[in-house]
Order: C-alpha cells, then sequence, then structure tokens
C-alpha cells in the first residue's frame, strides 16, 4: 500500500505567493496531498484559495503558526496520514526537493527529517545575524539533546505517523520549529537531515522583523531548555 | 498598628468581601476563582480585628512596623493572585486554540459535503 502524505501549508497573508506556490507543489508532487492552513489571513488569501479550488483549513482566529500547524497535523492525525510535510507559503522550500525530505521518512530511517540549507551552502542562506541566531539555537540543541542539527529553524520537514499524532496533541506555540526538534528528541524519535536548497521568499514580509529577533532568541532558548527539563512526555 | 489604620482595614475588608459575595452571588465571578480572593479578605479582617495576630507575626519576622506586615503580605497576595489569573488565561488560551482547530476541520469537512450536494443536485 502506498504511503499517505500530506503536505502542510501555512499560510499567514501569503496572497502573492500561495497560489504559485500550491500550482507549483501539484504540477511537480502529485503523488502526495496538500493543505493550506489559512491562519485568519487579514489580506485576500481566503478569496484566493477558495477561487482557485485548493483544499485548505480556514481558522477563524488567527494562533500563530504553533497553532496552525498543529491544526495540520491534527487533520493529518484524524485522516490516517503516514508522512505529514511541512512547507512555507512563501516560496521559499521549492517541492523539488519534497521527496528529498520525505524519503528517510518513508524508508523508516527517520521520524522527523528536516530541509537543510546549510549541509551543502547552496542556495540562499540567510543574512550574517540571522545565520548566527541559528548557529546559537543549534549548539543549544546540541548540548540539550547531543543530537547535531544544523538548520534548526527549517521549515521544511517531513514527520512520520509517530510525531503526528505526538503533535497532534501538543505542540510549540510561537516560533515553534526549534522547539519541535526537542520535543522529537524528547519523544524518543530519530531527527536527521538532508541537504536542500531554499530560495529568498517571493513576496509578502516574513513573519520575523528586527525587534522580533530578540523576543525570539530569548523565547526559543527559555522554551528549549524547558521543554529539555520536562522530561519525556508520552502521549 | 493605629487605631484609625485598624478601623480603616476592617471596613475596607467588610466592604471587599461584600463585594466579593455581591459579584458571586449574580454569577460574574465563579467559585473557582473567588477563593483567593475570599482567603485575602478573611486575611484583612483577622488582621483588622485581632492585631495581637499582627504583633506575633511582627516579633517573630523581626519587622519595626506592624503595618509593613500587612502590606508585604498584601503585596503577596496579590502576586499569587496575578500568578493564578495568568495560569488561568493561559488555560483558556490552550482551550481557544483547541477549538478553533476543531472548528477549522470541521468546516472544512462542512465545506466539502456542501460541494459534494450540490455537485449532485444539479449535474
Amino acid at each position: 500500500m502506498p504511503l499517505k502524505i500530506l503536505v502542510l501549508i501555512p499560510c499567514y497573508n501569503e496572497e502573492e505567493n500561495i497560489a504559485a506556490v500550491v500550482r507549483r507543489l501539484r504540477e511537480s508532487c502529485p503523488w502526495a496531498d496538500y493543505l493550506v492552513i489559512n491562519d485568519c489571513s487579514t489580506d485576500h488569501s481566503a478569496e484566493i484559495l477558495r477561487q482557485e479550488g485548493c483544499s485548505y483549513l480556514d481558522l477563524p482566529v488567527n494562533l500563530g503558526i504553533g497553532g496552525g500547524m498543529q491544526c495540520g497535523f491534527r487533520y493529518a492525525h484524524q485522516n490516517g496520514y503516514d508522512i505529514a510535510v511541512q512547507m512555507d507559503g512563501d516560496g521559499q522550500h521549492d517541492p523539488a526537493f519534497l521527496q528529498a525530505v520525505v524519503g528517510p521518512v518513508a524508508k523508516g530511517e527517520l521520524d522527523m527529517c528536516i530541509g537543510s540549507r546549510f549541509i551543502t551552502g547552496d542556495g540562499f542562506q540567510s543574512s550574517f545575524m540571522r545565520r548566527l541566531g541559528i548557529n546559537f539555537l543549534s549548539g543549544l540543541i546540541l548540548v540539550l539533546t547531543g543530537r547535531r542539527v544544523r538548520d534548526v529553524t527549517s521549515g521544511f520537514r517531513a514527520c512520520g505517523k509517530k510525531l503526528i499524532a505526538f503533535f497532534a496533541e501538543h505542540y510549540a506555540q510561537d516560533y515553534p520549529e526549534p522547539e519541535a526538534i526537542v520535543m522529537a528528541v524528547q519523544h524518543g524519535c530519530r531527527v536527521g537531515e538532508v541537504p536542500v536548497v531554499m530560495a529568498e521568499r517571493q513576496g509578502g514580509v516574513s513573519s520575523i522583523n528586527a525587534f522580533r529577533s530578540v523576543y525570539f532568541m530569548i523565547k526559543v532558548s527559555i522554551s528549549l531548555v524547558i521543554v529539555r527539563l520536562s522530561g519525556r512526555k508520552d502521549g | 498598628m493605629p487605631e484609625s489604620l485598624r478601623y480603616i482595614l476592617l471596613l475596607g475588608a467588610a466592604a471587599y468581601l461584600l463585594l466579593i459575595f455581591f459579584l458571586l452571588k449574580t454569577g460574574r465571578l465563579s467559585v473557582r476563582f473567588s477563593l483567593i480572593w475570599l482567603a485575602s479578605g478573611a486575611v484583612l479582617v483577622v488582621f483588622a480585628a485581632f492585631p495581637y495576630v499582627v504583633y506575633v507575626l511582627r516579633d517573630l519576622l523581626d519587622m519595626i512596623m506592624p503595618v509593613n506586615l500587612v502590606f508585604t503580605l498584601l503585596f503577596c497576595f496579590v502576586l499569587l493572585v496575578l500568578l493564578s489569573l495568568s495560569v488561568a488565561v493561559s488555560g483558556f488560551a490552550d482551550r481557544i486554540k483547541r477549538l478553533a482547530q476543531a472548528n477549522a476541520i470541521l468546516e472544512k469537512r462542512v465545506r466539502e459535503l456542501e460541494q459534494e450536494l450540490s455537485g449532485r443536485r444539479s449535474p
């Protein structure tokens, strides 16, 4: 029986990108289902999704990326998907790499496979300050879990059935990507990376600006430590 | 403790307790959250009615002014109440999140069912 794969695309005010992202995904990966999670966008994202006939969830209130992704995991869990892949709605992630990210999870080698832009170093590498922050978090995760994950903030990642069930119940909120790695390791899951090439976002604005990045670093560092201290979570 | 402060405290505590009971009676405050407020009111009443308790506590804690003890305790109560409110708000945030998620998943199902139905009616 072929594996049921669901691509989750969080979408908050992505009217410029979302239609192209979905179209590209449909064309290049017809073997995967997809689900756009419209996190109560204030622009025309919802209308575009309706007009394009996309498969989408419409959150009635803005929950942030964490709550939105959790909703996607819930949907995947309820509908019996084997693998859920997160892929950003801003066009940074190329569906051509979907197979690469899904592969290790499909083969049962990993429970969480992260698409990393730092393994080969090709493509968009983010700004110096951001790389500094990512390296710091990567070091912190190494200290906390003993695993080396380079691209800890990458939102291009595949999760297996075990993690779908876990994330449907427990998922980090504000900036969930690094925290999800620690949670997965705590839950006894194998986490790994594969190289991908990312593009710069095609249009619109990123949800992380200069002011928020300080808050981001502090919040994520604290929550990483707390997740680690809270011990193994089962169920 | 000055006599005047004692009466003010007594009056204030009584008014405060009355207000809590009024809110409870009219259903604007749930019993669950009123417990800590009632406890703080009760402590105030005890302090005002029996200042001796305050003096004993002051001696135990080596404070100079008994009034300071009252203020410190009240401040601790306020901190506790604020913390309990943050806990309550976090709990509500989690429930709202779950509701929103369940709602979104249901909405998708309804939308698809409606499309299926309208497709069947007008082929």
